[in-house]
């Protein structure tokens, strides 16, 4: 290998997203490098998908060897804060995973025209889940979610509209109330899998959960 | 009344930043810490040490880089404040690490290991620059070494991982 290419090489492996301007031109003349820089953005897309851990995982069975440190913080932040309560919420992974997801779509509440009963059905298609719902759904969307395409809907009820999930790949054992920022949640054990309902912080929606799950078949 | 100075961070706002990046806060102290309740702790006193010092980031842009600055920090007091032994690769491997893992992809699991066994000094840039975003000198002026070191334990961190990948690793002189 010239001396030309193991530089480039130490500069892609260090910095495969911005090689510096000789590299590039070395690149237009070596094929190998070529093909070593592509390798390298492709190990790349890989590496962000590992590191990018899904905190779920840490909820399982995590060993808590330096826990009094932890509650020793808090306490003193309680103080520190007075009332503050964004740093003492029950930590849930799942809960975070959901309303990331709803942040990433927010144009998914803004809808207000029924979704056609065509367009409905492929969504649910794609993500192998049955929903029939009394509500209106305003928004369908088949959506990455763990590791599985999951439905994302928006359903109108006369509170408000209501992002359901239907999570059939997340078992759940008991329902689990969340509040997250401007969000307010649950996740309710529906099938083999469950079901995630979010509406904005301050909107009821208690009354109209039997009618979102009656949807799940 | 007195106007709050043009660039000072308010409670609120500061409080949601913090909730929207913890994910990867929490993220970035398990990659550092493999461990994941020394990470916990890491993010909290990160959290607590943030909120504190709120009123010296000017930018909310500069949110994450500050406070994965932070979490270094942090993880580094903590080892040395609480003595905590460093973790065994070798055992976190043998328990199958639930954090690891991923729904039916076991060429992403294993790259995640692959990663856990990459030795601090080359998992740790890789970890600021995949994961947290850093330039080459960000990383270099973050842990006291120059650019052309940072560029060279970058390279060997991919070079490593590049055969978990099913790719041929590159020649170099390590």
């Amino acid at each position: 290998m010239s001396n030309e290419c193991a530089h480039a090489r130490i500069a892609i492996g260090g910095e495969p997203h911005a090689i510096p301007p000789e590299v590039t031109a070395h690149l237009a003349t070596c094929a190998a490098c070529r093909q070593f820089h592509a390798e390298t953005l492709s190990l790349d897309g890989r590496l962000r998908a590992a590191l990018e851990l899904p905190l779920s995982n840490f909820r399982k069975a995590a060993p808590a060897p330096a826990r009094r440190f932890a509650m020793a913080a808090s306490v003193a932040l309680a103080l520190l804060v007075g009332g503050s309560f964004w740093l003492f919420r029950p930590q849930s992974a799942l809960a975070d995973e959901i309303v990331e997801h709803v942040e990433h779509e927010p144009d998914s509440w803004l809808s207000r025209e029924p979704v056609s009963p065509d367009a409905l059905a492929s969504v649910l298609e794609k993500a192998g889940v049955r929903y029939d719902t009394r509500f209106p759904v305003t928004y369908a969307s088949p959506c990455p979610f763990r590791g599985h395409i999951v439905p994302h809907m928006v359903v109108q009820t006369d509170h408000g509209p209501l992002t359901v999930m239907v999570l059939e790949h997340v078992k759940s054992d008991a329902e689990g109330v969340f509040t997250e920022g401007e969000y307010r949640g649950i996740v309710l054990p529906a099938g083999s899998g469950s079901i995630a309902v979010v509406a904005r912080k301050g909107q009821e929606f208690d009354g109209d959960l039997k009618g979102v799950l009656e949807g799940v078949r | 009344m007195n106007p709050r100075p043009r660039g000072t961070t308010a409670g609120a706002p500061f409080a949601r930043l913090l909730e929207m990046l913890r994910p990867d806060l929490v993220r970035f102290a398990f990659w550092l810490a493999r461990d994941r309740a020394v990470a916990e702790d890491v993010v909290q006193e990160t959290l607590i040490r943030a909120w504190k010092s709120r009123e010296e980031l000017k930018d909310q842009a500069a949110a994450r880089p500050w406070l994965f600055t932070i979490i270094r920090r942090e993880h580094a007091r903590l080892y040395e404040r609480k003595r905590l032994p460093t973790v065994d690769v070798e055992t976190v491997e043998a328990l199958g690490d639930p954090a690891l893992a991923s729904d039916g992809d076991a060429g992403l699991e294993d790259l995640r290991r692959a990663i856990m066994q990459l030795p601090d000094e080359y998992r740790e840039p890789l970890v600021l620059q995949v994961l947290g975003g850093f330039t080459t000198g960000e990383i270099a002026a973050d842990l006291g070494l120059t650019q052309a070191a940072v560029l060279t334990r970058l390279f060997r961190a991919r070079n490593r991982l590049r055969v978990i990948y099913g790719l041929q690793a590159a020649e170099d002189a390590e």
